[in-house]
């Protein structure tokens, strides 16, 4: 009998699993369960130009709804899994359905991390991860009214940024000294911080929210330093975290997500893990890493897709995306927590420059702003995990592309 | 109808695996030299308008500096996401060192 492969989360991770399966040509079924109603999307332009409404949601879609029939791929959306029988091997559903599975990849993503302040529950208060997030909060867009925005990591620094691009009055809390401050440390930090102090966005920094005060609807928000900043709605972004809680029960090992191998093999046969919530051994950092960016979704889906089938793909894409902040294109390659030298190349007090994390003289991850060309360029040496010449990385005179790797 | 404008840019000015942009009238145009041969497009990325003229020329391929997005230059196919439009390609002539476009 050919096989049946199940695929949980609609997500882009999900989706390019589906059609990398497709395209190999596999016999067998292929199904895509989703708990979101909409066909898979990609999430990049729901703090950017979707939020501000120059892109359709059409735009986002990862192929048409009608794609998928076409290549016999079945779409269950709108229902959400609620657990894995990993002995009987079948996938059930909230709603009691039943997928049987031979083959099963689990690309369920995130959730938003929930606030617990006081007056959280309060109307007007948003985070943002869905299409129907993003509906919500651009319902609240209008020019001249006041938005706050807690936290200022990508998701709250793009909203910010949006926000003020659509003419509302913005105030940015972050517990940090600076924006991103955890990834890029302070030098890069503070020139975010910057970029957006001269867009107007009143940012507050070193605080955070001691509760939300309303009625019905958030009218304030007051911060543990005993700031009071009247609003009409509010953004929180205040991260996620892999959404995993129908695997309780299933034998699966999860550890900050889903802990797969090079390959996407959990530790149980036959399923596999992508996107945001694998937790994926990462052979060139040589250590465990979970991604939340599109390329990692695309890519890692594609990858476990090859690997279902049968064909070994070891998944060592250097992780990388893109943060659109104003006229900023920010982007980040690599992966780093810490490092023992900061390389720069340009100006970090200007509005072009690249900044390089380095570890044993080795670079483990670089951020650029509007120099996408660099950064490019510098992936093949985060590769390479070679030391090299941080004097030759700052000179602007070094074409990056003369410098082995 | 479409016609052809003699460009004030030399062809010898594009060196081998380089990018440059014209402006056309009011078009953004990018041309890419391919081992000799000349490909003119648009310059605007069809994903989010970024200039392909900034971005990177491996053999045929151009790659957009902001998102990553790939096209042919010779035929304006998105070779990688996040693009799903294709790019607009224009015949280009070359006539004693100068570059003519058919825009």
């Amino acid at each position: 009998m050919a096989p049946a492969f199940v695929i949980v989360g609609a997500s882009l991770a999900g989706a390019s699993a589906a059609i990398t399966l497709r395209k190999a040509g596999v016999a067998g079924s292929v199904t895509l369960i989703g708990a979101e109603p909409e066909a898979p999307y990609e999430r990049p332009p729901l703090s950017k130009a979707y939020l501000r409404g120059q892109a359709s949601f059409d735009s986002a879609l990862v192929r048409v709804p009608a794609f998928y029939a076409e290549h016999g791929i079945a779409t269950v959306l709108g229902t959400a899994a609620s657990r894995i029988d990993t002995d009987r091997r079948f996938v059930e559903l909230v709603d009691g359905r039943r997928f049987p599975f031979d083959s099963l990849l689990l690309a369920t993503g995130t959730r938003v991390r929930q606030l617990t302040t006081s007056g959280a529950s309060l109307q007007g208060i948003h985070s943002l991860r869905t299409v129907a997030d993003a509906n919500r909060i651009r319902a609240e867009m209008s020019p001249g009214r006041r938005a706050v925005v807690v936290g200022m990591g990508f998701i709250g620094s793009e909203v910010a940024a949006s926000l003020r691009q659509d003419g509302l009055d913005v105030t940015a809390i972050e517990p940090s000294k600076t924006p991103l401050y955890r990834v890029f440390g302070e030098t890069v930090g503070r020139r975010i911080a910057e970029l957006h102090r001269v867009h107007g966005v009143r940012t507050v920094f070193e605080d955070t929210v001691e509760s939300f005060d309303g009625d019905q609807r958030v009218a304030a928000v007051v911060t543990k330093n005993g700031r009071r900043f009247g609003c009409d709605f509010v953004v929180a972004g205040i991260g996620v975290e892999p959404a995993v809680g129908f695997l309780d029960g299933s034998g699966i090992h999860t550890d900050n997500g889903i802990v797969v191998d090079e390959y996407c093999r959990t530790n149980l046969e036959g399923i596999y893990a992508a996107g945001d919530v694998a937790n994926h051994y990462h052979p060139v950092f040589k250590r465990r890493i979970r991604v939340e960016h599109w390329q990692n979704a695309m890519r890692q889906g594609a990858a476990a897709a090859h690997n279902m089938l049968g064909e070994p793909v070891i998944y060592d894409d250097i992780p990388w995306f893109w943060s659109d902040q104003y006229d900023w294109n920010l982007q980040y390659a690599g992966f780093h927590r810490s490092w023992d030298q900061l390389v720069v190349r340009g100006q970090p007090d200007g509005n072009s420059f690249l900044a390089c994390y380095l570890n044993d003289s080795r670079i483990d991850a670089a951020i650029a702003v509007n120099r996408g060309l660099d950064l490019r360029r510098v992936i093949r040496l985060i590769k390479a995990r070679q030391p090299v010449d941080p004097r030759r990385i700052a000179d602007e005179s070094t074409d990056l592309r003369q410098i082995a790797a | 109808m479409p016609f052809e404008t003699a460009t004030s840019t030399k062809a010898s000015a594009i060196r081998p695996g380089a990018l440059a942009r014209i402006d056309i009238g009011g078009a953004r145009i990018a041309v890419a030299n391919v081992d000799g041969v000349f490909y003119a497009f648009d310059d605007a990325c069809t994903h989010e308008q970024c200039s392909l003229a900034e971005g990177d020329l491996e053999g045929a391929k151009v790659i957009c500096a902001c998102h990553g997005a790939e096209f042919d230059v010779r035929t304006g196919d998105v070779l990688a996401p996040p693009a799903t439009e294709p790019l607009r390609v224009y015949p280009v002539r070359v006539a004693d060192d100068i570059l003519h476009i058919e825009v």
